[in-house]
């Protein structure tokens, strides 16, 4: 296990209504830590009671573990006029944190897993697309990807061929930007931060910034609730736990390009807490 | 090493799939349509994902996550995101030897899955699962009053540590309804008492 890489980010580790339900222990790289206050007065503290760094950001509670902590990335779109911004709670899967974002990154699932909602056979092609890993952000970037889909969102009248583009910042943190139906020439905005407890186990708190006039929040929620409940069926059922970065191990396919850049991309880096490193 | 019992034939139709478990190795366990059985390491060779939670389509095992298509051969047959796409042939799921005999499914990991234990004379009663060891469960000789034969197979313990063993049990053929009611109920019992439920 290493963690060396993965101390220096930033995590989310609570949203305010976590937090006001009061003070609570939650786990980081297999570290108890707890958190108690409040946006405006957030505490957070490891077992052997040393103070951590916050920062509030996204509607999320963020801290870190490093010493010497990278800057947390930004997302510009979320701070939009217009924009319902949208916490949408926490989901816990018995995963590794990169197993999660990797099936965030995937289309080819949606008619199989998401069936008659984000797709369905017979539409199961994945068209070209374009990936890579872009230096000015160190990110990994999957643009002009298409998908056919009954209800891309819950403002989805019926089905369109959704337009996406995928953004992974950080390791443990995924943003999507895609067609946004009541209006066009926008782009709805959803992410996924994802709080790894262990390397083999992560909170997923998604998080949306949406032009959606209509829905109330509770819909909303309920809509990215089922998405991430029908992932967790997969994700708790992948052998092994931790993400290969071994290419040999799992074989991809040219709809994986995205995968395939993001575990090189860990891979380059040493981010390694959550991945099986070694060949076996 | 020597075949395990993992189940009942009548419990796996055409067209169904199963997990199923042998020495350490995870298994789906799987019969098409038109009733040819297979036993596969219980793994997507895509991305890792459990094939026993597929789903059989004709001739073929689909995995649930991304549907890709395995035929009896073991070889990929279709991956959907690619339909045009002939999956080159080291594309192939990992299979072990599994025979059928007096209607008990066998698995062995090597050689030739063979029926390890006499059953002619008997008929399928029932295959549960005991949370219990191995040793835990004591010889099964009789049960409702009629001479039964009971197959152990150790399984993977449960997510919470526990312990289990899977419980194939066949009864003499000439039992009647009555006896097998019987003898149902006396496992039912059998089973608490190996786990420790039951009255001491």
């Amino acid at each position: 296990m290493s963690r060396a890489y993965a101390v220096n980010d930033w995590y989310v580790v609570a949203d305010a209504n976590s937090l006001r339900r009061g003070p609570t222990v939650t786990h980081l790289l297999d570290e108890a830590l707890h958190v108690s206050g409040s946006f405006d007065a957030p505490v957070v503290t490891t077992a052997e009671g040393r103070r951590l760094p916050t920062q509030v950001k996204f509607d999320h509670l963020w801290t870190t573990l490093g010493d010497a902590p990278r800057p947390l990335f930004d997302i510009p779109e979320g701070d939009e006029a217009g924009r319902t911004r949208v916490p949408c709670g926490m989901v816990r899967v018995k995963c590794s944190p990169l197993r999660a974002v990797e099936n965030f990154l995937d289309i080819a699932h949606f008619p199989f897993v998401h069936t008659d909602v984000l797709g369905a056979e017979p539409h199961t092609e994945v068209e070209p697309y374009k990936v890579e890993i872009r230096e000015q952000d160190d990110a990994v970037w999957a643009t002009r990807v298409k998908f056919f889909q009954p209800q891309a969102a819950k403002s989805a009248g019926g089905g369109i061929t959704t337009d996406y583009e995928y953004r992974v910042p950080a390791p443990t943190t995924a943003v999507l930007y895609k067609t946004c139906p009541p209006k066009p020439e926008a782009q709805d905005v959803i992410t996924i931060f994802v709080q790894p407890r262990s390397e083999t186990e992560c909170d997923v708190w998604p998080w949306m910034a949406l032009y959606d006039f209509e829905a109330p929040y509770a819909e909303l929620v309920q809509f990215q609730q089922l998405i991430f409940l029908q992932d967790r069926s997969i994700l708790e059922n992948q052998r092994p736990v931790k993400l290969p970065l071994d290419p040999k191990l799992e074989i991809p396919t040219r709809a994986d390009l995205t995968s395939v850049a993001y575990r090189r991309w860990l891979k380059r880096r040493g981010a390694f807490y959550g991945a099986l490193a070694e060949t076996l | 090493m020597s075949a395990r019992a993992v189940g009942l034939s009548r419990d796996l139709p055409a067209g169904r799939v199963m997990p199923a478990h042998v020495a350490g190795q995870d298994l789906a366990l799987w019969r098409s349509v038109s009733g040819v059985l297979s036993a596969w390491d219980n793994r997507c060779p895509h991305r890792g994902m459990a094939l026993s939670h597929g789903f059989v389509r004709g001739e073929t095992l689909a995995c649930l996550y991304h549907g890709w298509h395995f035929g009896c051969d073991r070889r990929c047959s279709l991956i959907p995101s690619h339909p045009d796409l002939n999956p080159p042939e080291t594309i192939q799921t990992q299979a072990f030897p599994v025979v059928e005999a007096d209607g008990v499914i066998w698995v062995a990991l090597s050689g030739e899955a063979q029926a390890t234990a006499d059953l002619s004379g008997f008929k399928p009663l029932r295959s549960l699962e005991f949370r219990t060891d191995e040793a835990a469960v004591l010889p099964i000789k009789r049960l409702g009053g009629v001479a039964v034969k009971a197959l152990l197979n150790p399984m993977k313990p449960a997510s919470d540590g526990s312990l289990r063993t899977l419980v194939t049990c066949l009864i003499a053929e000439t039992a009647s309804l009555e006896q097998i009611k019987a003898a149902l109920l006396d496992l039912e019992a059998l089973r608490e008492r190996a786990e420790g439920k039951g009255a001491s």
